[in-house]
């Protein structure tokens, strides 16, 4: 009975699995159409073979390092012109021109300025991350109870220490929403920036689950390979946005 | 009375107006004109008045979060130009931060504060001190959101008295509280206010309030204001002795002081209800 209702939720998926395979084995030319088992096969020799974790793990640093410098300048700027009215009257509408602009369309500019590696993948990761950052960072700053600072001067507290005290923890839920929507964004384009990267450094090392679509996609022509890697995408963005929520959750007792 | 009219002045407004200007608009209303006051070192005072003559305007100027458009607001002898931890302030609607629990609220003005800041050995000491003192004994580790009305009015009165300024300013403290807690409250603050020290050693507050009964109950001094624009119409002495218990509320003294302000902006009062659109 306990086990019956533990498998309950993995009825519907092994259902459309098997009808997948089905599906599949009626299906010609059969190199058209992937099928499970031979998407498992390929998986598990990916990952035993260390390709697979090598390629999500390289991504994940180009993620991280775009992620990082990205929201570290959004949270300085972001916090900047929420504060001070001049500063973000004049960064506004500078910030609002580039947002429509979608990071796919500065690879040309990037693989120019950076070449086919790390940092041209960083470049437009960051890129992506920044916008979602810096909106919810200057909604996170601008949202706080005025009524706060106030109570904080009064208590003889200085600017600076107001900024790190009161602004900074006050902020923080926004700042987290920020942080999940821009990794999320992060991790859908490094696939795009590798796969237009991988493009144009063809079969060459430079690395990443992007550029391991593109070698199955334009090489080997193998179909398991490149639905492996999209679960691999899939699954590590579902760890990222956990482990985010961890964070807040352990960041944010307040609000539990 | 000891002395009170002799004594140099704790905090002198001299003349002050305000005027506030709408950006949206430009519309300008003069919410305080020509108030002067002078409350001396240890003095009780409480100001009321009706919704709207300006009473936070002027408790904002005394601690130090906005300026007169005109005349001097000074604390002894100096100009107030900003805020400072020798001018603590309870507001209305407490400001607690909500991400810090009550022990953290409580330790913010003396961990955090630009001049005089306390090693955690010292804040320890003096935080507990504070707890026990508005009775949070227990609650220490509580955030603001898991507290009653009258736990975070504790918490807020806590957290300006461990920054242990010398003035202390509060603007309708007890209005969001019911009848009853309020009642405890205004007790407990002239206890830890010090009733029985000397006026030397006593803080000098300044106490907003609609409440009629609440100030004759805690003030020495009552400042009667009227509004449009608000102006202090009267300054009453309230002789009644210290210290302050519950059964003095009773009394014919009492009640005919009460009457007294009653009268004095009744008229007002009446008025800003049939203002109210
Ligand atoms: N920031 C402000 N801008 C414009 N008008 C204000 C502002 N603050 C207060 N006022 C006006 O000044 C008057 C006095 O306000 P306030 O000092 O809050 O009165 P009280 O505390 O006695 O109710 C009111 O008419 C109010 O509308
Ligand atoms: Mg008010």
């Amino acid at each position: 009975m306990n086990l019956a209702l533990r498998l309950r939720p993995f009825v519907l998926p092994a259902l459309l699995l098997i009808l997948w395979q089905l599906a599949a084995m009626q299906a010609a030319p059969a190199d058209r159409m992937p099928v499970p088992a031979d998407v498992l096969a390929t998986g598990w020799t990916l990952i035993a073979s260390g390709e697979l974790p090598l390629a999500l793990l390289q991504s994940l640093q180009r993620v991280m390092l775009g992620f990082a410098t990205s929201a570290a300048l959004a949270l300085v700027l972001g916090t900047a012109m929420a504060a001070y009215r001049p500063v973000g009257r004049n960064l506004d509408p500078i910030i609002e021109s580039f947002r429509p602009i979608a990071p796919i369309a500065l690879l040309p500019l990037a693989i120019l300025w950076f070449g086919t590696g790390t940092p041209a993948a960083a470049f437009i990761v960051g890129y992506a991350a920044f916008f979602p950052m810096i909106v919810n960072t200057i909604h996170g700053v601008r949202s706080i109870d005025p009524g706060l600072i106030r109570a904080a001067r009064t208590l003889g507290v200085g600017r600076l220490t107001i900024l790190r005290t009161v602004v900074l923890p006050g902020a923080l839920p926004n700042l987290f929403v920020g942080a999940r929507l821009a990794l999320g964004v992060a991790w859908t384009s490094i696939i795009a920036a590798e796969l237009a990267v991988g493009a144009k450094a063809g079969g060459g090392a430079s690395g990443g689950i992007g550029q391991m679509m593109f070698v199955f996609y334009a090489y080997s022509v193998d179909l398991s390979g490149i639905i492996v890697c999209m679960i691999g995408v899939g699954v590590v963005a579902l760890l990222i946005d956990r482990g985010v929520r961890a964070l807040e959750y352990w960041m944010i007792p307040w609000k539990r | 009375m000891e002395a009170l009219d002799q004594a140099a002045p704790k905090i002198r407004l001299d003349g002050i107006s305000k005027e506030y200007i709408v950006p949206r608009t430009g519309q300008r209303t003069l919410a305080i004109a020509d108030v002067s006051l002078d409350i001396v070192q240890g003095e009780f005072l409480c100001i009321v008045g009706p919704s709207g003559c300006g009473k936070s305007t002027i408790l904002n100027m005394i601690a130090g979060l906005a300026e007169p458009s005109a005349g001097t607001v000074a604390m002894d002898g100096a100009p107030i130009r900003a805020p400072g931890s020798e001018r603590g302030v309870v507001f209305q609607d407490y400001a607690l931060f909500p991400w810090k629990t009550v022990r953290e609220n409580i330790e913010f003005g003396p961990r955090f504060r630009s001049d005089a800041r306390l090693g955690a050995a010292e804040r320890d000491k003096l935080v507990r001190h504070y707890i026990d003192l508005v009775s949070l004994t227990g609650a220490e580790h509580k955030y603001p959101h898991e507290l009653s009305g009258g736990m975070r009015q504790r918490c807020a009165f806590a957290r300006a008295l461990a920054n242990e300024p010398e003035v202390l300013l509060m603007d309708e403290p007890f209005a969001a509280l019911d009848a009853q807690t309020r009642l405890i409250l205004q007790e407990e603050l002239l206890r830890i206010w010090g009733e029985d020290l000397p006026r030397a050693e006593r803080k000098t507050v300044i106490f907003i309030t609609h409440g009629i009964d609440e100030a004759v109950f805690l003030a020495d001094r009552v400042a009667v204001m009227s509004n449009h624009p608000g102006r202090i119409k009267t300054v009453m002495d309230i002789d009644l002795p210290r210290p302050r218990r519950e059964s003095l509320r009773a009394t014919s003294e009492f009640q005919t002081l009460a009457d007294e302000i009653w009268q004095l902006i009744r008229r007002e009062a009446y008025e800003a209800t049939i203002d109210r659109r």
